[in-house]
């Protein structure tokens, strides 16, 4: 009697919850801004799938579920498959046990790099082809980095590509509220000793200049591997850079412990921080740019990606509540150009079908990026998709800062293997901030590289 | 009888005993209280102060932006913007008020502020301002101002609105139940038969069973989800049953939960008094009735208490259901829905304990349904007379 009255309440909260089928966000046709002619070019291409199913796997969960799903939606209207996205909080163990226990997904679209290697390497991803690697080689800015990202050794131990780059972050932002500058008479600085400078004239205003937070969860520490890879970026060469990731140079190298000080220079100066060098690893990066909005504001910059910008209170309104600028480099280091790091989620494919071809063909044309973009946070290093689709001016300025980037280079936490790049590399930065030096964490970090080899 | 009357006859050590009790129990309920006043705040409200700050009338300083020059009138030589610093649906009232961050209670309400340039500004404790100027205003945005406002006490119930009427919870519930229930009952019937046959029946090898299975119950469930899983697509795949189904993840709880449930059942199957078993034996009763018709009943307590165990575990169970079966919209448990709700970078408190205290409901049920069969000693009274 009560479990049936339980079953009762349960499917009436049924009824009351279903979802109807996905429209489209945007008319096919109707607005310029979109290349409506790919998208009837790629439908009549692929008119022979209808019916087939098609499973994706990702890290998006929330409202991006919902903007990646209405991406999704033109893929199914175009071709008539039946795609599905899932993800799961722990993607990352997810794809590692659905792969090797023998049910994957059709389609895995994750963030790492290192992670995806390590798949290819068991022979779980299926190479997308030569063509589709000249066309990324072709089609995207900075294509030759983008190409290196998502090749990797397979099972026989010869390189393919595997791994079609689709969304791009860009990590070297500060930001910061244009209106507190204002009323304190701070100008944007477009040099890296400029910002020093301007740290050090907010700290005699009597005010704190950063906002640092290193706290998230089991994943604390990270924010700080940002930080050291854009100071690595604007201290040493790209090619330098490279040796670091796949540990050519050792971890505790000076290039390396010269870019942790760089970090340790706004972190773990007393004056520097909101709260003082101790809140640094406790606070959670989430709650971290909230200072900014404070009256009186606890700080005046927040360095962190362009996904931040969806944890700033709701009614901040980006572009004049809140802005960024290009995290600067150093006027003594001209030869290293204007480095960008980022990172970037790449899609391939782990069961192979006709649909899973498709869908990788459907990333290669314009309205698949651009559905996204003129919604919300999406940045494509594509060059066929139109920038006038980007929902705002701050995205457009990303975008731009992406676009122009002399050097991209992808966050070699993501990059570096699973143990270091999400372990010793995280930890370590807590342990520096709580009280170590360099040079101690570097070396421990590098005796657990050793450890992996 | 008077106060201190009372007081004595109730004695002094039971008094700081009953006092202990209460501060145990306050102390431990603080978290869940802290829970529950947070999942009634707005998001902003969580992240600027505590929940323990929710009952007083706080003065908060926010910022406010007053009507754009385009609005201003000409009176006389002044021109003079006015309003009110307060948007629709909001109020409180003004205690002071600045125009710079670093200042932002420099100037007290009511009272017209100087602020150079032929410029003053009044804002009313109620909210509404006169901004005026001798010569006109320029710019495009409305000025920023900073208010020292005290706001009652608020508290709202869109979390829980948009927990429950999120897409998809329904059809996870369901799922929930269907995986659940299932889970609970297959091996509490499994584990039951085991357990008698394990304390009341003789047979070689019977000790070095028992040990095999207490030394499952080590065995992490992390390890074992892989093989698992692929044994289970192995022979899905000769059946033609699909890799995520509702069997999967039933045979998977089931497999977990069987160690402890024969281990639990089987401590308290064996203590029952022998001699009832034996003369229901000497009666000519076989196994299998002396199971039904005496172990069952009697040990119905063990058998309640296991089932609120594994109810438990496998209603708040995440990763057993992610694996088993799958993170499609249609196949989510409720623990992954809610967790869904999160999004990509998680940090959303509001909708995190408003869904702590939606899906605690049905576990709550279950226990006060069940908990009878816990305290009734069902034992009582059965060997009377041998």
């Amino acid at each position: 009697m009560k479990l049936s009255l339980l079953m009762g309440a349960a499917l009436a909260a049924l009824v009351a919850g279903s979802a109807g089928a996905q429209e489209l966000k945007f008319p096919p046709g109707e607005d310029s801004r979109f290349n409506w002619k790919s998208y009837e070019d790629f439908k009549a291409a692929h008119a022979d799938l209808k019916g087939q199913s098609l499973t994706l796997f990702g890290p998006w969960r929330g409202e991006d579920e919902t903007l990646f799903n209405s991406v999704l939606a033109y893929f199914n209207a175009a071709t008539g498959v039946d795609g599905r996205y899932s993800s799961s909080e722990n993607y990352e163990q997810q794809i590692v046990i659905d792969t090797q226990a023998g049910s994957p997904p059709n389609i895995a679209i994750l963030p790492q790099p290192g992670l995806l290697a390590d798949l290819a390497a068991k022979g779980f991803l299926t190479p997308l082809g030569e063509e589709t690697a000249t066309w990324v080689k072709e089609n995207y800015g900075a294509g030759e980095s983008w190409i290196g990202y998502g090749t990797y050794k397979g099972k026989e131990g010869a390189d393919a590509f595997y791994a079609f780059p689709f969304k791009a972050d860009v990590k070297s932002l500060v930001w910061y509220v244009p209106e507190n500058f204002e009323e304190a008479g701070y100008e944007v600085p477009k040099t890296m000793e400029d910002l020093i400078k301007l740290s050090d004239q907010i700290v005699e205003d009597g005010g704190v200049p950063w906002c640092i937070g290193l706290g998230s969860g089991g994943a604390t520490g990270w924010p700080a591997t940002d930080w050291v890879e854009d100071m690595m970026l604007r201290t040493q060469t790209p090619e330098t850079y490279d040796k670091w990731v796949k540990n050519e140079i050792p971890f505790n190298d000076p290039a390396v412990v010269g870019a942790i000080e760089e970090f340790g220079k706004f972190a773990k100066n007393e004056k520097y921080v909101s709260g003082g060098v101790a809140a640094v690893a406790s606070t959670d990066f989430r709650d971290s740019p909230k200072g900014l909005f404070d009256i009186p504001p606890k700080c005046y910059l927040h360095h962190q990606a362009s996904f931040i910008s969806s944890f700033f209170p709701p009614d901040k309104k980006l572009g004049e509540d809140a802005d960024f600028f290009y995290m600067p480099t150093y006027a003594s280091k001209p030869d290293l150009g204007t480095p960008v790091l980022g990172a970037g989620t790449l899609v391939s494919i782990t069961k192979d079908s006709p649909a899973a071809k498709a869908f990788i063909e459907f990333l290669k044309t314009p309205i698949a990026h651009e559905v996204w973009m003129a919604q919300a946070a999406f940045l494509t290093p594509y060059k066929g998709a139109n920038p006038a689709a980007y929902a705002n001016e701050p995205l457009k300025k990303q975008g731009e800062i992406l676009m122009s980037a002399t050097t991209f280079r992808f966050d070699a936490s993501d990059l570096m293997p699973g143990k270091i790049g999400a372990g010793a590399f995280w930890t370590g930065m807590i342990d520096y901030v709580g009280g170590k030096d360099a040079q101690t964490v570097s070396t421990d970090i590098q005796n657990a590289w050793e450890g992996l080899k | 009888m008077n106060a201190a009357a009372s007081l004595r006859r109730i004695g002094l050590p039971r008094l700081i005993v009953h006092f202990a009790v209460l501060v145990i129990c306050v102390i431990w309920l603080i978290p869940t209280l802290g829970i529950l006043m947070t999942s009634f705040r707005e998001p902003a409200q969580i992240t600027s102060s505590g929940w323990w700050t929710a009952f007083t009338s706080a003065a908060r300083t926010s910022a406010a932006r007053l009507a754009d020059p385009s609005t201003a009138r000409q009176e006389g030589a002044n021109f003079v913007i006015s309003g009110s610093v307060f948007g629709e649906g909001q109020g409180g009232t003004v205690r002071a008020f600045g125009t710079r961050v670093q200042e932002p209670a420099a100037y007290p309400a009511g009272q017209p502020a100087d602020l150079g340039d032929g410029e003053t500004l009044t804002i009313n404790e109620d909210g509404s301002y006169t901004y005026m100027k001798a010569g006109p205003f320029d710019g495009e945005r409305g000025r920023r101002v900073y208010l020292q406002v005290a706001t009652p006490p608020s508290f709202t119930t869109e979390n829980y609105d948009t927990v429950l009427t999120s897409q998809g919870i329904g059809q996870a519930f369901v799922n929930s139940l269907t995986v659940a229930i299932p889970s609970t009952i297959i091996p509490i019937l499994i584990a039951a038969f085991a357990a008698y046959a394990l304390s009341w029946m003789e047979f070689p090898g019977r000790a070095l069973l028992i040990a095999m299975v207490v030394g499952l119950i080590v065995v992490p469930l992390q390890m074992s989800l892989i093989p698992l899983l692929r044994m289970y697509n192995e022979i899905g795949g000769l059946l033609g049953v699909p890799s995520r189904s509702y069997a999967g993840i039933w045979l998977a709880h089931s497999a977990f939960g069987m160690p402890l449930a024969i281990y639990l059942l089987r401590n308290y199957i064996a203590g029952l008094p022998k001699e009832i078993i034996e003369s229901a034996r000497v009666d000519g009763a076989s196994d299998f009735e002396i199971f039904l018709k005496i172990i069952l009943p009697l040990s119905f307590p063990a058998l309640a208490s296991f089932a609120i165990f594994q109810f438990l575990w496998t209603w708040n169970d995440l990763l057993v259901a992610m694996v088993f079966l799958g993170t499609g919209r249609d196949q989510l448990v409720l623990t992954g829905a809610l967790n869904a709700l999160l999004g990509s970078q998680g940090g959303k408190w509001e909708i995190l304990t408003a869904s702590a205290f939606i899906t605690i409901v049905v576990p709550l049920l279950v226990f006060f349904l069940l908990q009878r069969y816990l305290v009734r000693g069902l034992l009582a009274g059965s060997v009377k007379g041998g």
